[in-house]
């Protein structure tokens, strides 16, 4: 699903190598914020290796097209710790400017009508517990909702791969379990879907049932045990 | 030394023109993605701020100087001749002071409010945000800015035009007792194509160049809010620049 074949970033990866397979959950722990936000734009293909290859479904991502990207970027999920929302949309604009674009771009708009998209993000909204008022702008809301909120418009996409960047950092403990749920049942929900917790802290690594547990230092990534 | 910081400067200010048609041909490439729900509320949610909002102080700006224009005609050459009287005010606004002066409304309102948004989103990493979710910030974004600034430039030109032959008819007719039909063919009669013409390419020219450099300083701040204002600084002083230079061409080619 994901491979780095000798990944070489100056200030970050030398010759480093790690595999995400399908269906599995994976951690990656670095050493610090500036790692993790450096390692999490090579992930997302913000930032070009040095060296070496990405491969992002079975596509080398640096010999593709601008829109052979944007194809790819579609089928992965970022959670950002911030929340990555747009500040001039309100909330439900926000929630469904990924899969309007990507709908009505696709001409899927015939299969998935307004009612369908509407209960959808009702759904998932409620499995995370947002209950607040959806038709306000993002900017006064704590990180945290607006973290809650790129969650659920990550998880409207339905993306084969899900990358969450310090999900649970900051979160009270009622809030953190039941987003711990929610990341556990969506990620069993359709056959294949990877799931990758980037952090640069390690104390919620015992809360993730991860089948791999990575911490990357001076530049490679090694397993923990 | 001095020929090398000219050149150095001209290099520069070449690789910017080159900028500014390249972010303009690809908003033209993408005009087919307008029909794309989000794009296509981003262009009218522009259109509205830039073009209806702005309807109601074009209108009045428009009507007060057609006022100013015609009192001072009036004061140059007299009341006796409405047919010169109604041509030099469809020369002076059709031809020049509509194009430039909605051209520098826009700049004052639509200029400074699109480089400091895009400049903002940038800043906080909402265009990479953007970018994360496969959306190409220049279909989301810059393309129908580009296309509902000039859109909204044409037709604040066409309002203010119209108000100010109002405020002229207004003034005339009402206050100063020249007879309507005489003043009117006196500026129907000066009303040609080629008055449209130049006003429809100045305005859309204008439009294109404004939006051009809005986009372009927006997407330029780097990662600190301190750059916003600098952007929001260039991005005014080089739309008025650019109106200017091409207000001179057109004027130019169409007229001499």
């Amino acid at each position: 699903m994901m491979k780095f074949e000798c990944a070489t970033l100056k200030g970050l990866l030398e010759c480093a190598s790690f595999n995400i397979l399908e269906g599995n959950l994976y951690v990656v722990v670095t050493e610090t914020d500036f790692e993790k936000n450096l390692l999490l734009k090579v992930l997302t293909v913000l930032t070009r290796l040095d060296s070496g290859k990405v491969f992002i479904f079975d596509r080398d991502v640096s010999s593709i097209s601008y829109s052979e990207l944007n194809g790819i970027r579609k089928r992965m999920g970022v959670v950002l710790n911030n929340g990555g929302l747009v500040s001039n949309l309100k909330v439900w604009e926000n929630l469904m400017l990924p899969l309007s674009y990507h709908a009505s771009r696709n001409q899927e708009s015939t299969t998935l009508s307004n009612k369908n998209l509407e209960d959808k993000m009702i759904n998932i909204l409620s499995r995370i517990g947002y209950s607040d008022d959806l038709s306000v702008l993002p900017g006064p809301l704590p990180t945290y909702k607006k973290r809650l909120i790129g969650l659920a418009r990550a998880m409207l996409m339905e993306p084969d791969l899900m990358i969450y960047e310090s999900v649970f950092a900051g979160l009270s403990p009622d809030v953190r379990d039941r987003v711990l749920e929610a990341v556990n049942v969506f990620h069993r929900e359709k056959k294949g879907r990877a799931s990758l917790f980037l952090d640069s802290r390690e104390s919620f690594i015992d809360d993730v049932k991860a089948e791999s547990v990575y911490m990357l230092k001076k530049g490679r990534f090694y397993e923990r045990s | 030394m001095k020929v090398r910081v000219i050149g150095e400067g001209a290099l520069a200010t070449i690789e910017y023109l080159y900028e500014l048609f390249s972010l303009l041909f690809t908003a033209f490439r993408n005009l087919h993605f307008l029909k794309i729900s989000p794009v296509c509320t981003v262009f009218f949610r522009q259109l509205y701020f830039g073009g209806v909002e702005t309807f109601g102080k074009i209108v009045v700006i428009g009507l007060l100087i057609g006022i100013v224009i015609i009192t001072q005609i009036a004061n140059l050459i007299g009341l006796g001749s409405a047919v010169l009287t109604g041509k030099i005010l469809i020369w002076v606004v059709v031809r020049e002071l509509g194009p430039l002066l909605a051209a520098i409304i826009i700049i004052a309102r639509s200029v400074t409010a699109i480089s400091a948004e895009l400049g903002a989103m940038n800043v906080e990493g909402e265009i990479e945000s953007i970018e994360i979710m496969g959306i190409d910030p220049a279909r989301y974004l810059i393309m129908p800015r580009v296309f509902a600034l000039t859109l909204s430039a044409i037709a604040l030109t066409f309002y203010f035009e119209f108000a100010a032959i109002l405020g002229g008819i207004t003034v005339t007719s009402f206050f100063w007792g020249v007879p309507f039909e005489e003043y009117t063919k006196g500026m129907l009669s000066s009303l040609s194509i080629t008055e449209l013409f130049a006003s429809l390419v100045k305005s859309l020219l204008f439009g294109l160049a404004i939006a051009a450099v809005s986009c372009s300083q927006g997407l330029k701040v780097s990662k600190s809010i301190t750059r916003i204002p600098q952007a929001i600084t260039k991005a005014t002083i080089q739309s008025l620049f650019l109106v200017f230079i091409f207000d001179g061409i057109i004027t130019f080619i169409i007229f001499v």
